[in-house]
């Protein structure tokens, strides 16, 4: 009989006919918590009831400063703790709390504490955004590179051109054409391959094969290195 | 030496601790450790104690508890900061409500780091306040001297 | 006639080990009304996951309470893997309910010895903390430190059990137990005691029930929640569980119930011990939690159910992470228990419900 929790979207409307119909049922009203968006500054609260083995967490979201939830402290009289401490610490507003301590609860160093993004999260979510960034663009280049690679090779040999030269000319045009084509294409194909991901080069192990075992292990570890360095310089020249 | 430092008595106070420091300053009452049998009693009156033994990195609603008990103490006093949190404020000292260790509300005289500090730092502290004290009282009644 | 009047009550107080205000209406010896007022601890500790990634914030919960600062690991690190989906081996599951069930049995021969200095009886005092300083051996032996451990890990547990640390706990479990029911029987058959507690404080089913009460303070008003029930981690191997349930509701009830589960914790112990499986201790954790991905749970702490909750980011801080302690739950049944008792038994009621404010307040 392990624990099953389940977790529920509902609206502020919902509120009233749940702490009703969970009252009926037998619920014991476990908690009730607040969770700050930074995207668009609003809050959701989650309700959590517990009966026999079943953990049920209801949320609200996108509760914004307007927005005032019906207390549940007529039937659940010990969330007056929790709704006083969401008000202190997010500023969701409530009304017809029992005990109600008006902002008093916590008497804190700064107002809505939980809803001031701290510089480090800051940072951590600037650098995240750079990032993505940077790999959206390389996902982009890439995709061009490909894209470009896959494109049918312009027509090699255009007909048009040849029909009104003499046979001897069209020849040699034609021959050039097809040496144009092919340079393209060689062109092209060196394009995808720099674009693609370089193997690293492998370690030569007939060369290791006849030398004596601390020696093999020292040029292993020098051909190691190598490969190392080699992968490095191409991500950085994919990067650029 | 003064008779304070022969039997000083304690006051304890939990300035926004997590307890364990707390229970570690009881537990050097108990048996194992034992500090009355240096005439050290707990006293619940600040009016009666020599050496206050703070815990915890101080919260804004606690800082005017602190100074209140340090105020209603009589000189000489000795205030010791227990735990690493009442020293620098310990692994809170970056949330939003913290002020940072007890030597940001009152004067400290020792203080004793650890995480939850030992029963046998705290004796060792309170041995060093009984120090502190002894110079204080001698201050005290030069000073009483002079007065006359 | 008799006017009310408002006496506060704490923060700074012998008795409570902690600061809490109440301020208590009185006419004449007769408490009419209580409010509490908190906030003296109030640290702001959840907001310590932006800065501290999942696997160093188990180090800020566990200083959550210095009491039941092993229950506040063990809780977030059950939840973070539940979030992430990481299964523990069974070893560490055997170790981390063997640590738990040594931390309940600290916590309520805390909470005893606290009780009895608060009815004046300072010897039992320090008899009960006498035998607390065996338990504290114990967990110096195992993981280094008294009260906070460090024990738990996001994945499994720091340290192993060898064969002779366990024997050594079995020994010290044995000790302890035939000295224990001497300290039972000076609890529960002392006249002075009864008069101190019997009828002081009552809480009845409906109200307990009502007030949504947690805990030993629940179950000796007759409701029998326990989370251990839902037994997850290495409580499933149990042969039995039954939560202990008392009938009174008043502060005799809480004290009994606190005694005899000292006992059941010490037969789940031995019957782990007896039957620890072999294997690692921790799975390597890597990775962050999905973005959107919420977890929650409940933990059977000493002082009741505790509840957590994670929410993911996608990246290695937690989005949000959720506390609500046992005491949380109590306050509401406290006040309620004040209500209509004598002056002098105050103390004695909110030291019933096991106040533990840190926990509260994080």
């Amino acid at each position: 009989m392990a624990l099953i929790t389940t977790f529920e979207d509902i609206t502020i409307a919902d509120l009233d006919a749940l702490k009703h119909q969970k009252q009926a049922e037998g619920w014991r009203c476990v908690q009730i918590f607040t969770t700050h968006n930074d995207d668009d500054g609003s809050n959701d609260l989650t309700y959590t009831f517990h009966k026999d083995d079943t953990q049920a967490n209801y949320r609200i979201k996108g509760i914004t400063d307007k927005d005032v939830i019906p207390s549940i402290t007529d039937v659940y009289f010990s969330a007056f703790v929790y709704e006083n401490e969401a008000h202190d610490l997010f500023g969701v507003n409530f009304e017809g709390i029992a005990i109600d301590f008006s902002g008093h609860f916590y008497d804190l160093a700064m107002n809505e504490p939980m809803t001031i993004m701290s510089p480090e999260k800051k940072a951590a979510r600037e650098k995240a955004a750079r990032v993505a960034a940077a790999k959206a663009a390389k996902a982009a280049k890439e995709k061009a590179a490909a894209e470009a690679a896959a494109a049918p090779a312009a027509p090699a040999i255009d007909e048009s051109k040849l029909a009104g030269l003499d046979p001897e000319k069209a020849a040699k045009v034609r021959a050039a054409m097809e040496a144009k084509a092919k340079r393209e294409a060689a062109k092209a194909a060196e394009a995808a391959a720099a674009a693609a991901p370089k193997p690293a080069p492998v370690i030569d192990e007939a060369k290791l094969a006849g030398m004596d075992p601390e020696k093999a292990a020292k040029v292993r570890a020098a051909m190691e290195a190598k490969a190392k360095r080699e992968a490095a310089k191409a991500a950085e020249r994919k990067g650029e | 030496m003064s008779f304070a430092t022969k039997s000083p008595w304690v006051i304890h106070y939990d300035g926004s601790s997590c307890n364990g420091c707390d229970i570690e300053v009881l537990a050097a009452l108990t048996p194992a450790y034992d500090v009355e049998r240096f005439g050290i009693i707990n006293t619940g009156n600040p009016k009666h104690a020599d050496i206050f033994l703070v815990t915890g990195s101080v919260n804004e609603r606690n800082i005017d508890v602190v100074k209140e008990i340090y105020d209603q103490m009589v000189e000489p006093k000795v205030v010791v900061a227990c735990g690493t949190c009442a020293c620098s404020g310990g692994v809170f000292h970056d949330c939003y409500n913290v002020i940072g260790g007890v030597d940001k509300a009152i004067p400290v005289d020792v203080y004793v780091p650890g995480c939850a500090v030992r029963p046998e730092a705290i004796i060792d502290a309170v041995v060093q306040g009984l120090a502190v004290l002894e110079e204080k009282s001698k201050v005290l009644q030069e000073r009483k001297k002079e007065g006359k | 006639m008799s006017k009310a009047t408002v006496i506060p009550f704490g923060p700074q107080h012998p008795v409570l080990p902690e600061p809490l205000h109440l301020d208590l209406v009185v006419e004449d010896e007769t408490v009419l009304e209580v409010i509490p007022q908190i906030g003296f601890i109030h640290r702001g500790l959840e907001k310590l996951v932006e800065t501290r990634d999942y696997n160093s914030f188990i180090y800020v919960a566990e200083r959550i309470c210095g009491i039941c600062s092993f229950g506040h690991s063990l809780g977030y690190a059950e939840t973070v893997e539940k979030l992430m989906g990481i299964e523990v081996p069974e070893r560490a599951d055997y170790i981390r309910v063997i640590l738990h069930e040594l931390s309940r049995i600290h916590s309520h021969l805390l909470w005893l010895g606290l009780a009895a200095d608060a009815f004046g009886y300072e010897a039992l005092f320090m008899h009960t903390w006498r035998l607390r300083e065996r338990i504290l051996d114990i967990f110096e032996l195992t993981t280094g430190g008294r009260v906070i451990l460090s024990a738990v890990c996001v994945g499994g547990v720091n340290r192993d059990f060898d064969a002779q640390v366990l024997s050594t706990i079995k020994e010290k479990m044995d000790s302890i137990r035939s000295e224990y029911k001497q300290i039972c029987n000076a609890f529960l058959k002392d006249s002075s005691v009864k008069n101190r507690l019997v009828g002081v404080g009552t809480l009845t089913r409906e109200e307990a029930i009502k007030y949504d009460c947690v805990g030993p303070f629940a179950r000796a008003s007759n409701v029998a929640i326990d989370c251990r029930m839902q037994a997850s981690g290495a409580y499933s191997r149990l042969s039995d569980f039954q939560p202990i349930v008392e009938k009174d509701g008043d502060c005799y009830a809480r004290l009994k119930v606190r005694l005899l589960e000292v006992l059941q914790s010490m037969d789940i112990i031995e019957e782990l011990i007896a039957t620890m499986p072999a294997g690692d201790i921790a799975v390597k954790v890597k990775g962050a939690p999905v973005e959107g991905a919420q977890a929650s749970n409940a933990l059977e702490q000493p002082r009741g159910e505790c509840y957590y909750y994670a929410l993911g980011n996608g990246t290695k801080n937690l989005e949000r992470m959720r506390m609500r302690t046992p005491t949380t739950a109590n306050l509401a049944g406290m006040t309620m228990a004040m209500k209509g008792c004598d002056l002098a038994d105050v103390n004695m009621i909110v030291l019933s419900i096991d106040p533990c404010i840190s926990c509260t307040e994080r």
